[in-house]
């Protein structure tokens, strides 16, 4: 034995002992409590205290306590680190206030014969005890479903034809779906009603689904392109070598390796056009009692009955508007979910079938 | 036909040059396999071995801008036949790939069944076919309480004697492999190349590998191909293994399978 000496008990892989991670704690706390005291003291801007303030003060202390640690990498480790979680947080807070705005200004709103009930015989002061946006629901959900009919076959179409095919018109048609993408939607909805008349079309459901449809395009394509491509190309080569024709290979092989990413692209598409409010205004005729005829009559939808009740001044307008932003809210809620379990059906029939099978062994 | 196994064919090349756009890159590469040999194509990279071993089922042809020149038959018909789907001759025609690709989306089952659903044939009884195939590729044992498992649940090598026993259970009379042990250990490969002796007894093997001491293990013939700068490849030298290897005519071939350069 040479005289080998072991090693410090300390492990060199292991980020902070405990005296450390108090420490730590104690730099994520106090310059957070500091900043506020001074900020209910001295009144100044909430902006100022946060920024000038708080996060000087917070990437300081980050940095003593890095170099402390670590030495001098820890100072710039500390100091992106409350820089990262910073930015995130303000995200975080941003989307939790929106969602927190909705949800605290619509409950009110809320109550079954809201979700039931048509918008006949409300006026700008109607008690919230009456009328609803069953109508709108009813109406936003058929439109939609015509656009997603419409725009769903064809944009996955496209994803195929520039993923699988060798074809020179790939670049223009990639050129092409990329420009509708950057379509406004109320130049959308102005060429739909440009050309209403010459398809004999009123202002009807199906011309506000047409309205919405060069929005919801190029949305699938794109993302179904990006799952498509995502799938190694040597599986297409180990479905030919098989013997499959190409069409088989892609339904069989190519297609189910993509499923999840074009649920996503389903579901990107119809986040799109969901709230869409400028296209269905000028190609839709409101219409203030049930109607499921897309090819007759006006029809309701969320965001044009939000945008009619906000702009007033009554109050009971302005809360069933925003009853009627969480009702889209959940709405959307509830066909993410659902596309999530359809698009996950499979695995878990899988999963289920392997639990069961390691039940009886 | 109740999973009865197919005989070996003589597969063999006559002039085959192979383009892609403007560049050739193999050049009237003459060769015969003969039923139930193993053939090694071995040669440095670059050489063409692989796009040569991809012209025997016509997986060339998915490559934008090949062209080919030559004929291939297989027990004297000609693949690029007037007539022949390219699709008809995969089927007979099985080919393993360098990396293991079974398919993500599939069970150990399905992968096994996989070609005769994408070919559009009937499964007769299921059960054995997948049985004799996995037997056949030699890891039945491994796999079959976790034949509902997905694929990608295996190891590298287990997937790609997976990915053997797929083609097999399409039945081919040749079978194609592109370089199938240069992504698995020592143990994984030794284990396929015993998977390789047996399937000989049953088909015709065409196998493309880097690996001197592979083809002098698993080859009965072995075909040297060269690319001098700016040439097509070719055949430089085409012989039973034990002459190519030992008494080598060619001096090229001689410096290569001694390792003085390649």
């Amino acid at each position: 034995m040479t005289n080998f000496k072991p090693r410090p008990a300390k492990q060199p892989w292991s980020r902070s002992n405990k005296a450390q991670q108090r420490e730590i704690i104690a730099a994520s706390i106090l310059p957070a409590l500091i900043a506020a005291a001074i900020y209910f003291i001295t009144k100044i801007d909430y902006t100022v205290a946060l920024i000038g303030l708080y996060l000087p003060l917070q990437l300081v202390v980050a940095g003593a306590v890095g170099l402390r640690a670590f030495g001098r990498r820890g100072i710039w480790d500390a100091m992106l680190m409350v820089l990262t979680i910073f930015l995130s947080a303000n995200v975080l807070v941003l989307l939790a206030s929106v969602l927190a705005s909705v949800i605290f200004k619509g409950a009110p709103a809320l109550s079954s014969q809201f979700f039931t009930q048509n918008n006949i015989y409300v006026s700008t002061t109607t008690s919230l005890d009456y009328g609803g946006v069953g109508h709108a629901i009813l109406g936003s959900l058929i439109v939609v479903a015509i656009t997603t009919l419409l725009a769903v076959p064809l944009g996955i179409s496209i994803a195929v034809f520039l993923t699988q095919s060798q074809s020179r018109l790939r670049g223009p048609v990639r050129t092409f779906t990329q420009a509708i993408s950057g379509l406004p939607s109320v130049v959308s909805g102005l060429f739909i009603l440009s050309v209403m008349p010459l398809l004999h079309l009123e202002h009807v459901g199906f011309a506000g689904a047409l309205a919405l449809f060069p929005l919801m395009l190029p949305t699938i394509a794109r993302v179904a392109e990006e799952a498509l491509r995502l799938v190694p190309a040597d599986l297409r080569m180990a479905a030919l070598a098989l013997g499959a024709p190409n069409y088989r290979a892609f339904f069989k092989v190519i297609l189910p390796a993509a499923k999840t990413g074009i649920m996503t692209a389903l579901l990107l598409g119809l986040a799109r056009v969901i709230g869409e409010t400028a296209p269905l205004v000028l190609t839709l005729q409101v219409n203030n009692g049930t109607n499921v005829n897309p090819f007759s009559g006006g029809m309701a939808s969320l965001p044009r009955y939000i945008y009619s009740f906000v702009n007033t001044k009554y109050q009971t307008s302005q809360e069933r508007a925003w009853g009627a932003a969480l009702v889209l809210l959940m709405l959307v809620g509830l066909l993410f979910g659902a596309a999530r379990i359809l698009g996950r059906k499979k695995s878990l029939k899988t999963r289920a079938k392997k639990v069961s099978k390691k039940g009886k062994h | 036909m109740a999973n009865e196994l197919a005989t070996a064919s003589t597969l063999h090349t006559e002039d085959v040059s192979v383009w892609f756009g403007q560049r050739q890159v193999l050049d009237k590469v003459s060769l015969t396999f003969p039923a139930n040999q193993v053939t090694a194509l071995i040669g440095p990279s670059g050489c063409g071995k692989s796009t040569f071993l991809r012209t025997l089922n016509r997986m060339h042809e998915l490559i934008p801008g090949a062209g080919l020149a030559g004929s291939v038959y297989l027990d004297g018909k000609d693949i690029y036949g007037e007539s022949v789907d390219a699709v008809d001759v995969r089927i007979n025609i099985g080919m393993v790939f360098q990396k293991p690709n079974p398919f993500p989306t599939m069970s150990i089952k399905e992968n096994i069944l996989s070609g005769l659903k994408l070919s559009g044939r009937k499964i007769g009884n299921s059960e054995e076919l997948v049985e004799t195939s996995l037997r056949r590729a030699s890891i039945w044992n491994e796999v079959k309480d976790r034949l509902d498992d997905q694929a990608l649940s295996l190891s590298g090598g287990q997937q790609q004697r997976l990915c053997i026993a797929r083609s097999l259970a399409m039945n081919p009379q040749v079978l194609l492999m592109d370089e199938p042990c240069s992504a698995l250990d020592p143990g994984s490969t030794r284990r396929i190349e015993e998977t390789i002796e047996e399937l000989s007894d049953s088909m015709t093997i065409v196998i493309v590998t880097h690996n001197m001491q592979q083809a002098q293990r698993v080859s009965h013939q072995t075909a040297f191909f060269l690319a001098d700068d700016n040439t097509p490849g070719g055949v430089v030298e085409f012989g039973s293994t034990e002459d190519v290897f030992n008494r080598p005519v060619d001096a090229r071939t001689n410096d290569y399978v001694n390792g003085h350069f390649g």
